[in-house]
């Protein structure tokens, strides 16, 4: 049971963080390399927030949803936008994201070190498994990460679908010199995009620590998994995106955590990257548009043909 | 004495870095591969000392156990056998360099085989989430290299008196890296040299022309890994350690970014930029090193210049992006001896 409430959990988190990768994906068409680094910039506000104020890191999903989007924007408009209004190709601004991605690194190391000679403990490794609660014999952190991810999908829905940006920005994906014949402010939809990107990723990063221990490798190896997600679902589309976080995400937990049984070896546990690895490849190989680009209605139709 | 030490410092890490960047410049500067695995050949080259020479040696000695105090039996003995007779180092060595080479090789080749037909984004991706996946099983997996605790390395200079033991390593380094100069700027001069170009401006006209850009592209991986998995032997036998955890932490970025920064700073598609690239780095680097605790106690706070090295380089590399993306030594057209007749001719 416990086993599957991680998978919930975990893949909970990673489709948020896939949602915001193929998000600035379809505006910008950049990678970004550095999404891992925006998530743990998340944990480091809840632990900052909970160590220095008291607040508990759940309060604190509404300030790091802020702060994460400001990162993204700002990633944006310093690094991003110039780059392109210069006609960068598109390894160039991948190469920005992972020299950005550096960066964050570095302040990561600083900014853990000054906060560890604040409240005198070490923060380069943290968790917050202590500060679950069980509801009904659940743990509080799958009913809030499915909450978050409710939440964030409703909102999503409602802005693309039932406002006049969601359709300006949906029209920018689609045919971004079209729309800006008709009047819509491409480089607003992307900076926004950038926005939501960085504050998805920046609460999904508040809950991670629930999950796993937050180390400087961290953001290192959890693009493994974003990228596998957003490769599943095809890299350019919201719906690919959720279902690639819940496929990889289960995958990760439940393949390694049947093998470990299967073969009687614990060690296992830890190969989940490998998961992510194989269903990257498999994608490419079968399928290299993911999810989003597989014909359906065929598949359906050449199902019933049999 | 500091001052010499921190040349030696400068002309090591200045040969690993030409020996990695040159090969990396084949893959992206010459055919255009965004290749973000570049950490995976030297660790590759490392592993194959620490794990596959040492269990050779485990056997030759009839050593038993697991391979952490099998490699400081092994480490122990060579050690001493060195002291005496220098052809075993040598031999040693050389047999490390060539089994790095093939299985460098071979990794290259296979490493690229999921995305060669991709598109640049999503082979920049697979390649990073390949070499991200090797080196999280090399740290987890103690069978390998050992896990966490790691694998001791002989040394192979114990013949030279200590006193120039180090400068004789540079030399070897410095010496490897000219081998690996003259080998890749005799072969860009050569019609594959110009096929890759061909390759990275235009894939489609390539196509038409009846190349199969995915055997190019695999065979491109597979000279780039074989000859950046010699810095990882080097490396390797500088350290005398092969520690998985530093392949986690820092495998990107000193292997894979860096690189990078190197070529963009220097110049891509072009060998001498890049030597000039990785020499101006290399110094760059050593001096931040050498004066970091004059910089960290001049800021007055508890911060460890690994992280202002990082934050340094990072905005070097955005600054380079913006204002120099052609880098210091801009490259040049292939001038071959037919068209020099031709502009001659016209005058």
């Amino acid at each position: 049971m416990s086993v599957l409430e991680g998978a919930l959990i975990y893949s909970n988190l990673l489709a948020l963080l896939a949602l915001g990768l193929t998000l600035t994906y379809m505006t910008t068409a950049v990678p970004n390399f550095a999404q891992g680094s925006f998530a743990v910039f998340g944990s480091y506000v809840a632990l900052t927030m909970w160590k220095i104020w008291g607040y508990h890191p759940y309060q604190s999903i509404p300030i790091a949803f802020v702060l994460g989007g400001l990162l993204g924007a700002g990633t944006y408009i310093i690094v991003l936008k110039p780059l392109i209004k210069r006609g960068a190709n598109v390894v160039t601004l991948m190469i920005a994201t992972l020299a950005l991605d550096l960066i964050l690194l570095g302040f990561r190391g600083i900014y853990a070190g000054l906060l560890g000679s604040l409240i005198k403990q070490p923060c380069e490794m943290f968790m917050f498994t202590y500060l679950v609660r069980y509801v009904f014999g659940i743990q509080d952190i799958l009913l809030v990460s499915f909450s978050v991810i409710i939440v964030t999908l409703i909102g999503l829905f409602l802005l693309l679908y039932k406002t006049k940006f969601g359709i300006a920005l949906r029209a920018s994906v689609e045919n971004p010199m079209l729309s800006e014949i008709m009047g819509v402010d491409v480089e607003k939809t992307r900076l926004f995009s950038w926005f939501l990107s960085g504050a998805l990723a920046s609460m999904a990063g508040v809950l991670l620590p629930f999950k796993q221990e937050i180390v400087p490798a961290t953001a290192e190896l959890i693009i493994v998994s974003i990228f596998a997600s957003s490769i599943v679902g095809g890299l350019s589309s919201i719906a690919g995106a959720i279902f690639g976080g819940y496929i990889v995400g289960m995958s990760e937990s439940l393949v390694t955590y049947s093998l470990s049984i299967l073969t009687n070896n614990a060690g296992l546990l830890v190969y989940g990257k490998v998961v992510s690895l194989v269903i990257i490849v498999i994608t490419l190989l079968v399928a290299p548009s993911g999810l989003a680009g597989i014909n359906w209605r065929k598949v359906i139709r050449w199902r019933s043909y049999r | 004495m500091e001052i010499l030490s921190l040349i030696l410092n400068i002309l090591l890490w200045f040969g690993l870095y030409v020996i990695v960047s040159l090969s990396l410049n084949v893959e992206y500067g010459y055919c255009g591969i965004p290749n973000f695995g570049k950490a995976l050949s030297v660790i590759v080259g490392a592993v194959v000392v620490g794990g596959v020479v040492t269990r050779i040696l485990m056997a030759i000695m009839g050593i038993h156990g697991d391979i952490v105090s099998g490699s400081s039996a092994v480490s122990g003995e060579v050690n001493s056998i060195v002291q005496n007779d220098p052809l075993y180092g040598i031999a040693l060595f050389i047999l490390s360099l060539i089994l790095a080479v093939i299985v460098g090789t071979v990794v290259g080749a296979l490493f690229i085989l999921p995305s060669a037909r991709l598109k640049e984004d999503y082979l920049a991706i697979t390649l990073l989430a390949i070499a991200e996946t090797f080196t999280m099983v090399c740290y987890y997996n103690p069978v390998i290299v050992g896990s966490y605790y790691g694998v001791s390395v002989p040394n192979i200079f114990a013949f030279v008196p200590s006193s120039i033991r180090y400068p004789v390593l540079v030399g070897v380094v410095l010496l490897m890296a000219l081998v690996v100069y003259v080998i890749l700027s005799r072969m860009v001069n050569t019609p594959y040299g110009r096929l890759l170009k061909a390759v990275r401006e235009n894939e489609d006209v390539m196509k038409a022309y009846g190349r199969n850009i995915m055997m190019i592209r695999i065979k491109t991986m597979a000279l780039g890994s074989g000859l950046a998995s010699i810095a990882g032997v080097l490396l390797t036998f500088y350290t005398l350690r092969v520690q998985p955890d530093s392949f986690l932490n820092y495998g990107r970025t000193f292997w894979t970014f860096f690189p990078f920064l190197i070529i963009l700073l220097g110049g891509a598609g072009n060998n001498r930029g890049v030597v000039l690239g990785s020499f101006i780095f290399a110094t760059l680097w050593e001096l931040v090193d050498f004066y970091k605790d004059n910089i960290v106690s001049a800021l007055h706070l508890p911060v460890e210049a690994v992280w202002l090295e990082y934050i340094l380089f990072g905005v070097l590399m955005l600054l380079i992006l913006f204002y120099k993306p052609e880098g210091l030594i801009k490259e040049k057209p292939i001038i071959t001896k037919p068209i020099k007749r031709i502009m001659t001719k016209r005058g």
